[in-house]
């Protein structure tokens, strides 16, 4: 599961994610992480589900962390999207591929979020959430 | 075959009509015929099938409209003209104007051009229209600002030069960095591959000889009709690359079909939907009909050499590159389209649909394309400034070998007062470089001998190449000076920013 954090200034110096860690064994890879003393955001991958994803995720909550589960990282506008396939090939974590009907389908579980999708399709169909 | 060539031994165009008025014409798609041929046979299939229908949706940028906005009161003579800020070709009659696809935004570029014009036109959107002139006795306004829509105008029509090429060389990139081309996004080092059009539903690649496609060719057209109205531009149908001209009018199109797009850091386009019906004439037509996606072939250029020859990386079809990956030396390379196959199956469906309700009807061809067209390139005939011009030659260069003293190359380097030291075998091959920042550093740590401390991986310059090129690669990777070598990597001199710099002051062209 894909999680965003938010971190307030007071949070901002505290290991929370080293600590959760430390805790739970969970492995967790950072994604992408905007961080500064003044607070910031992190986009993080808990590689796990159920009751364990719950009670590490009311961890972070407590560390005063705000916590939003991401179901993707980028949404495709059906209404604009011709299904061409330029987004497909550039796709570093393939995680953009055609469905049975030739519509553009996108993995959340692979998708990092690196935006060149948005760059590759000559619609503009495609945003980062 | 030439006086053969469109020759009616199966049925002809009026047998086929009137099958279609009485609404029993056999008409497949061209995937439904390829299917047929494969159970039944090609010489069995032929003999059922009146109709092969086909589709295509993809960018094409030669693509654009010819409209008259009528006259204002007082009238003007546009000069200058635009809608929704894209500027538009007024070097026509006073109202009469051409809005062509790539054309941009003058306020929001690579974001909005002519054919996102052309497709708000046909939504039914309202446009703003802004137009400028001098003023003239016979048309004295000299400016307007208003809107206009599709409705308002009394003729629109899509005119395109070029579109629907019969098959289209594959993207890829050697190069080390991401390249953004009207084929996409080419990731480095072989990343990905793209390709365009629709491999076995192509239009005029089943008609691969142009038997029936030709001026006057009854088309499905943006999701309305249209007519093929000549051969298009760089039409070369001995390689299987013929192009055809269209037009149609933008009333009774839809913008389902006629979409404005944006290849980023190119510019803007225009998705256009053709299908085009292909009646079963002869035996001919029927087997270049029957052409699958294997059986269509497609070159994967290198689109990193800034060449209109781009080397061919791999020789491969549509179906390969249709499977999502194709093999480049060992490896395997995600490949994707531009082009859309799900909206091509759509129109060649429509296209089948309308023809067996009795609403289309098939045209002959009032005139066949050629079958052959020389392709020209663009001669440069001015004189343009090469690295040849500019560059130190070997006398007035430091040239040196790997196992030379350090200090001996410094004082060399002093007396001549360069930067850059090529390091050449006992051939005059090159095989490294040092600068000065290289034998400063090595002063510092204590080496001895070039080989210790030279770049050997050296970034080169050929003397026929235009200096502005290689100006280029210098900022790309940020370096002073490169070596000119020649064919065998002799090397021939050495050109520096400087040299760039200097001696070009005073010259025109650059």
């Amino acid at each position: 599961m894909k999680v965003k954090l938010r971190y307030p200034h007071v949070a901002a110096s505290k290991p929370i994610l080293a600590e959760l860690i430390l805790k739970t064994g969970l492995p967790i890879n950072i994604l992408e992480a905007k961080l500064t003393p003044m607070g910031g955001e992190m986009v993080i991958d808990v590689a796990t589900q159920g009751p364990a994803l719950k009670s590490a995720l009311e961890y972070l909550r407590e560390s005063g962390l705000e916590v939003t589960e991401l179901r993707s990282l980028v949404e495709v506008d059906r209404g604009l999207c011709i299904s061409c396939g330029a987004c497909i090939s550039p796709c570093p974590s393939r995680a953009i591929s055609f469905d049975g009907s030739l519509d553009i389908e996108i993995d959340a579980k692979r998708c990092i979020g690196c935006g060149i999708c948005v760059r590759a399709c000559p619609r503009r169909a495609i945003r980062l959430i | 075959m030439n006086e053969e060539r469109g020759k009616e031994e199966l049925r002809s165009y009026e047998e086929i009509n009137e099958k279609i008025r009485r609404g029993d014409a056999v008409v497949m798609t061209a995937e439904e015929f390829i299917e047929l041929v494969e159970q039944s046979g090609l010489e069995k299939a032929a003999k059922e099938v009146d109709i092969v229908t086909t589709g295509t949706f993809g960018a094409m940028c030669s693509s654009g409209a010819f409209l008259n906005f009528g006259h204002s009161e007082p009238p003007i003579k546009m000069v200058r003209c635009w809608l929704n800020d894209v500027p538009v070709y007024k070097g026509l009659a006073a109202v009469d104007a051409y809005l062509g696809a790539t054309a941009m935004s003058e306020t929001k570029p690579f974001e909005y051009g002519g054919g996102h014009v052309i497709e708000d036109l046909v939504s039914g959107k309202e446009v703003e229209l802004r137009a400028e002139s001098y003023g003239t006795d016979c048309y004295p306004r000299r400016s307007l600002e208003t809107t206009i829509t599709l409705e308002d105008l009394n003729q629109a029509y899509l005119y395109n030069p070029r579109n629907a090429y019969q098959r289209y060389n594959a993207a890829t990139n050697s190069s080390d960095r991401i390249l953004y081309t009207y084929m996409g996004t080419l990731l480095p080092n072989y990343g990905n591959v793209t390709f365009s059009g629709s491999g076995q539903l192509s239009p005029l690649y089943k008609d691969l000889n142009l038997e029936t496609i030709g001026f006057g060719t009854r088309i499905f057209l943006g999701g309305g009709v249209g007519y093929v109205v000549g051969e298009g531009t760089q039409h070369k149908p001995q390689d299987g690359f013929a192009t055809i001209a269209v037009k149609g009018d933008l009333r009774g199109m839809s913008a389902e079909y006629l979409k404005g797009a944006v290849f980023h850091n190119y510019g803007t386009t225009l998705y256009v939907g053709i299908g085009i019906p292909i009646p079963i004439i002869n035996m001919r037509v029927a087997a270049t009909a029957a052409l699958k996606d294997e059986d269509i072939p497609v070159n994967i250029l290198d689109y990193s050499v800034p060449s209109r020859d781009r080397p061919i990386i791999k020789r491969s079809n549509y179906a390969e590159l249709k499977s999502g990956k194709v093999v480049i030396g060992d490896r395997e390379v995600p490949s994707s389209p531009l082009s859309s196959l799900k909206v091509a199956r759509k129109i060649a469906e429509t296209l089948k649909r309308w023809i067996e309700s009795g609403e289309f009807f098939i045209q002959r061809p009032i005139e066949l394309l050629p079958n052959y067209r020389e392709f020209k390139p663009l001669k440069i005939k001015k004189r343009e400034v090469t690295v040849g011009d500019i560059m130190m030659r070997l006398k007035d260069l430091v040239l040196a070998r790997a196992e030379d003293d350090i200090k001996k190359v410094a004082k060399m380097i002093v007396e001549k007062n360069i930067d850059h030291v090529p390091i050449v075998n006992e051939e005059g091959v090159l095989i490294g470089i040092v600068t000065t920042w290289d034998l400063t550093r090595a002063l510092a740590e204590d080496k001895k001998t070039l080989k210790e401390i030279m770049t050997r991986h050296v970034i080169t310059a050929k003397e026929s190449e235009r200096v502005d090129e290689v100006a280029k690669r210098m900022a790309e990777h940020r370096i002073s000076g490169l070596p000119v070598v020649d064919d065998v990597m002799r090397v021939k001199g050495l050109i520096t920013s400087d040299d760039i710099s200097r001696k070009l002051v005073g010259r025109r062209g650059l």
